[in-house]
């Protein structure tokens, strides 16, 4: 409902739109460690993350094929997301831990509807 | 960054041996080296406050730095990413950059380092106890690719019955699988000579997968596509050229319902598992141009749809399964639509089948002539559910039955007995990866868990040991003798006559395989080299 209409206009106009702009939010780690960042509108989450180190495996390299980039959002964030598609559910369906909040990091782009947000890294247990 | 008391000599640095090069060995080196610097860092920390007056508590750290070493068996490290993981599935197999990037990584940083040690078979080429008296620490992460879970009915000894990890092995160019090719060409073509056999020629074998796991699925949509669909992926050409047109009836069979196919329960590792992205991939196959058509029976479906199940379909933990449901059905037909019709080869997703023996071709009583099967049926509660038997017979013909059951762990050369071994569960005695005794042995992935999970499941898996190791050389210190390491072990193999596949032939080897004259297109990743005498060679690696 509330991811039609803005958000995937944002998406699609992502990169002409956002190019210059920032947007700053922050990913919370396993053991509960902050970090902000100020990520490029457009930029994939698991690139972002990876650009201010932040450890977050992405195995397949962004291709939608092993879900260890998994990152759980915040519900008011997670209604703004563009939809699914159904190889995301797929691949989604074998994260560890999986949350009704559950994305994977490297199918979000950033877009102002993130300014602000935290997002986490899915606690593993170790 | 790190001050010059970090590589103070007198601080030795830990030496860890890794037994294997998967997933598994990776991510515990990954995640080993990263708490061991995160843990120095810490230990620095403290001393530059302390002279500020204000020292935390926590304990010194014994060591400097951190030095690992991957064994190896094979040449070529990845383990099932490069004999495993699908062919077509290139995108799983980019994870072999990140392993990669780990020497770069590692070897950057003045307190750590990695070194690969390949064709070394831990139990055969150096004696595990020899290791454990050359390192700090001992991780074992050989996995489970030696055996087979086997089904024990009458008739699996037959020729031409094959494990799905057999077949796997040879369809990814497993140096030790390359006898498997003949079985299947004679499975596949009989006695035609291959030469004679048109490429796009769709062999008429029937083939039985019994399992519906993901390896069960792969091993189908492997069949199904055949060399043209396989033709810009990195499967051997040996391979491509007994596969051809591919086969024009695969059956796929669970002995239980499609919604319990869907379940992994917990503590049952062994479980295969019915997984969307796999089965989506067949119910594309002729859209996609493989001339394959996907079949389920809508009958079946029904047959499995209880009460039961469909209780277990409700609720937030039943909407992965839903979505199997929602996609079997929409993709079904009745028994009486006539798909043969529409494309010549047909991959059948079976249901409630349980295969009770194999038999004997009339002709020929070595080989393989049928798979036979009771109809099962569901009783239980919700999530407790158990096939049944009907007495219902259901004979299904086969010229090639692939028994996808699951892998098998076993022992390696030299390990004590039934303490570091489990024989119910074919997996090392351990705790949190810490191996039952006293010692500095360690387990990590499918050889401590089971062969279950993606590759992303070993990496929580290796932040477990990880964080059992990190207790025990916290606990004991430096209380052991100094362990020779890496120089250690280079003594050893020389004094033994083995000379090791190191990283820089290994990628000898890379080079060699992606060499573009090798290729048979610009698409294809690679041709793999199947002898490891080749492979030996092209390392520049003299062997007497
Ligand atoms: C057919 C198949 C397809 C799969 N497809 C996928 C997929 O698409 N996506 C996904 O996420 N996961 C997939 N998986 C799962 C994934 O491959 C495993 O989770 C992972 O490989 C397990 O890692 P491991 O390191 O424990 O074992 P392995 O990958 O088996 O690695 C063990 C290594 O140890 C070596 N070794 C064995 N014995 C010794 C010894 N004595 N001395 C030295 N070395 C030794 C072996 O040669 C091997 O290289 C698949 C698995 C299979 C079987
Ligand atoms: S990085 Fe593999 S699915 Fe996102």
């Amino acid at each position: 409902m509330g991811r039609s209409f803005a958000s995937s206009l944002n998406t699609q106009g992502a990169r002409r739109s956002f190019a210059q702009e920032t947007v700053s939010f922050t990913y919370i780690d396993p053991t509960g460690e902050e970090f902000p960042v100020e990520a490029e509108g457009g930029k994939h989450l698991l690139d972002v993350a990876h650009d201010n180190n932040i450890e977050l495996e992405g195995a397949c390299g962004g291709e939608l094929a092993c879900s260890t980039c998994h990152l759980v959002f915040e519900e008011k964030i997670y209604d703004k997301l563009p939809p699914m598609s159904e190889e995301e559910e797929d691949m989604l369906d074998l994260a560890f831990e999986l949350t009704d909040t559950s994305r994977l990091g490297c199918q979000i782009q950033v877009t102002k509807d993130l300014e602000g947000m935290t997002v986490r890294i899915p606690d593993d247990g170790y | 960054c790190f001050s010059a008391e970090n590589t103070d000599v007198s601080q030795p640095r830990l030496s860890v041996a890794v037994v294997g090069a998967g997933p598994s060995g990776f991510y515990t080196s990954k995640y080993l080296t990263s708490a061991v610097l995160h843990r120095i860092e810490k230990a620095n920390d403290r001393n530059d406050k302390r002279d500020e007056g204000d020292a935390p508590a926590l304990a010194p750290f014994d060591w400097s730095g951190i030095d690992i070493d991957i064994l190896e068996r094979l040449p070529t490290p990845y383990g099932l990413v490069r004999y495993g993981v699908a062919p077509d599935h290139p995108e799983v197999k980019n994870v072999e950059h990140d392993f990669a990037a780990q020497f770069e990584t590692s070897n950057n940083n003045p307190s750590s380092s990695l070194s690969f040690f390949g064709g070394v078979e831990v139990g055969k080429d150096v004696k595990l106890s020899a290791l454990q008296s050359m390192y700090d620490v001992v991780v074992l992460a050989y996995g489970c690719q030696a055996a087979d879970r086997r089904l024990n009915i009458p008739g699996e000894d037959l020729e031409g019955v094959l494990s799905a990890r057999e077949f796997v092995a040879w369809y990814n160019g497993h140096p030790e699988f390359g006898h498997i090719g003949t079985i299947v060409k004679e499975c596949l073509w009989g006695s035609s000579d291959i030469c004679d056999v048109d490429d796009d020629q769709v062999s008429t074998a029937k083939v039985v997968v019994v399992g519906q796991g993901n390896v069960a699925l792969d091993v189908a949509r492997i069949l199904a596509k055949g060399k043209r669909g396989l033709i810009e992926t990195d499967t051997p050409s040996s391979v491509l050229e007994i596969l051809k047109g591919g086969a024009s009836h695969v059956s796929i069979l669970g002995r239980r319902g499609h919604v319990q196919g869907a379940f992994t329960i917990k503590g049952d590792s062994h479980r295969t598992m019915l997984r969307a992205k796999e089965l989506r991939e067949l119910t594309k196959l002729n859209k996609e141009g493989h001339n394959a058509k996907l079949i389920i029976r809508r009958g079946e479906l029904e047959l499995g749809m209880n009460d039961s199940s469909v209780a277990e379909l409700k609720g937030a933990s039943g909407r992965p399964k839903t979505r199997i449901d929602i996609l079997l059905r929409d993709s079904a037909v009745s028994e009486t639509d006539n798909p043969k019709d529409e494309a010549p080869k047909t991959v059948c997703l079976r249901f409630l089948l349980s295969p009770t023996s194999i038999e004997a071709k009339d002709s020929d009583g070595g080989r393989v002539g049928g798979v036979v099967c009771e109809r099962t049926r569901l009783e239980g509660g919700p999530f407790k559910q158990n096939s049944v038997s009907t007495g219902e017979i259901e004979t299904l013909p086969a010229d090639l039955v692939l028994t996808s059951i699951g892998y098998k762990g076993m022992p390696l050369e030299g390990m004590k007995g039934r303490d570091q071994f489990d024989h119910q569960q074919s997996v090392v005695n351990n705790l949190h990866g810490k191996v039952t005794g006293d010692n500095n042995l360690f387990a990590s992935g499918w050889i401590k868990r089971g062969p279950s999970g993606i590759i992303g499941t070993n990496i929580m898996d290796a932040k477990d040991t990880v964080k059992s190791i990190m207790m025990f050389i916290e606990e004991n210190g430096r209380v052991r003798d100094e362990k020779d390491g890496r120089r250690g072990l280079e003594k050893y193999l020389e004094a033994h006559e083995t000379v090791p596949i190191r990283w820089e032939n290994f990628q000898a080897i890379e080079v060699a395989e992606t060499d573009p004259a090798r290729l048979r297109n610009d698409a294809q990743p690679r041709e793999k080299i199947l002898q490891i005498t080749e492979m030996e060679s092209i390392a520049g690696i003299l062997k007497q």
